[in-house]
């Protein structure tokens, strides 16, 4: 099959704005957007900047704007798409460095403020290692699979319309210590979220759950952290 | 791009589902429910500042134009309304119900009671435009 794709440009070195470069591309219908960029990149233009790293829906740095939507690059295949006229952007709302690079920087700002790591400072019962029933496991489990790419907040109304808005990846990494049995610092990661800018900035927009590569459910997570404020109880 | 572009380029060319359009939606009919609370303020005000105004400003409202904008007006009512009931049950009591299953089928539901809940309201509407405007007797003349 030809595809035509359309790439977004912009090379601060020498571009005043964006524009779009169009490249007209022979694949097969099982290739995936990320191969198609590959050839591009390989073959015909060495100067198209993207990010990528494990191409397996792993690692998280291929995440863009395909056809409008927020995808990973190595996770769809062309004939998913439905039509062979592919536009190709930066995820929106981060600044764009080059062409599909963009600054991940804010994105990972927010991240940090939420204390994404295991707060406990007691030794373990046996010294050894803090057990946990496999219900209590299961509690957290969907937000544990974040892989931190960026799609869903970036396809965020409330992100796009103000960047201190600290984003549903951000929540959904709270979430996942918040709802922890071996956690102890709950309280302050829902003070933090407490905030105009914290959770209740959501609108349920939905289009972060549409557009997690790993189908983590970001908006029933968000509302269980506002409940959890709500109530003062993490169940 | 500056964040008001960055908005308006996801509002419009996002290609959300179900979710982002009932978004738009939401936020469109709120800022109609807006506009009128504010157009009304103002009317009711003219009662005690300007009386001869107020009278002016009734004698608009029941033009054809402004007609129409109050059918719409009726719309947003409802469609903000139940779409924000439906939110809040989520939200507050019910969070699990956050599926994509569900969102989808309950925004499509939400859309439809709106319509049902303003159809009646919106039929009666015209008819007062039809028949107080242009003499023209739909039913009950």
């Amino acid at each position: 099959m030809e595809v035509r794709m359309r790439i977004f440009r912009f090379n601060p070195e020498k571009d005043r704005k964006p524009h779009y470069d169009v490249f007209t591309v022979e694949a097969q219908p099982t290739d995936r957007v990320l191969d198609v960029l590959e050839w591009i990149r390989g073959d015909v233009d060495g100067t198209l900047a993207f990010r990528r790293s494990c191409a397996h829906g792993v690692c998280g740095s291929d995440a863009m704007r395909i056809n409008g939507r927020n995808y990973l690059a190595c996770k769809v295949l062309l004939r998913d798409l439905g039509t062979t006229e592919i536009t190709v952007e930066p995820l929106l709302g981060l600044p764009v460095i080059k062409d599909l690079i963009v600054d991940m920087g804010p994105f990972f700002e927010h991240y940090k403020t939420v204390m994404p790591y295991l707060v406990n400072d007691e030794l373990p019962a046996d010294g050894k290692e803090r057990l946990q029933s496999p219900e209590q496991r299961e509690r957290f489990d969907d937000t544990t699979k974040c892989i931190l790419c960026a799609a869903c907040t970036t396809s965020c109304p409330s992100f796009w319309s103000n960047g201190q808005y600290v984003g549903p990846a951000a929540i959904v990494n709270a979430h996942r210590f918040i709802f922890d049995s071996r956690d102890q610092a709950a309280v302050e990661r829902l003070e933090i979220l407490n905030d105009q800018f914290g959770v209740w900035r959501c609108r349920t927009a939905f289009n972060c759950t549409e557009a997690c590569p790993r189908e983590i459910k970001i908006t029933q997570a968000i509302a269980e952290v506002k409940r959890a404020i709500q109530t003062g109880r993490v169940e | 791009m500056s964040t008001l572009k960055t908005t308006l380029t996801g509002y419009a060319g996002y290609r959300g589902r179900e979710g982002h359009w009932a978004f738009l939606l939401h936020r469109i009919t709120g800022l109609g429910v807006v506009l009128f609370l504010t157009i009304h303020i103002v009317d009711i005000a003219f009662v005690y500042f300007q009386p001869a105004l107020f009278l002016d400003a009734l004698a608009l409202y029941q033009t054809t134009l402004f007609g129409i904008g109050e059918i719409a007006l009726i719309f947003c009512v409802f469609f903000h309304g139940v779409n924000g009931l439906r939110i809040a049950y989520f939200d507050m009591f019910k969070p699990g119900l956050w599926s994509i299953e569900m969102q989808r089928k309950t925004t499509r539901t939400t859309l439809i009671i709106a319509i049902i809940l303003w159809l009646p309201a919106a039929v009666w509407m015209v008819r007062n435009i039809l028949l107080h405007n242009y003499g023209i007797v739909l039913f009950g003349g």
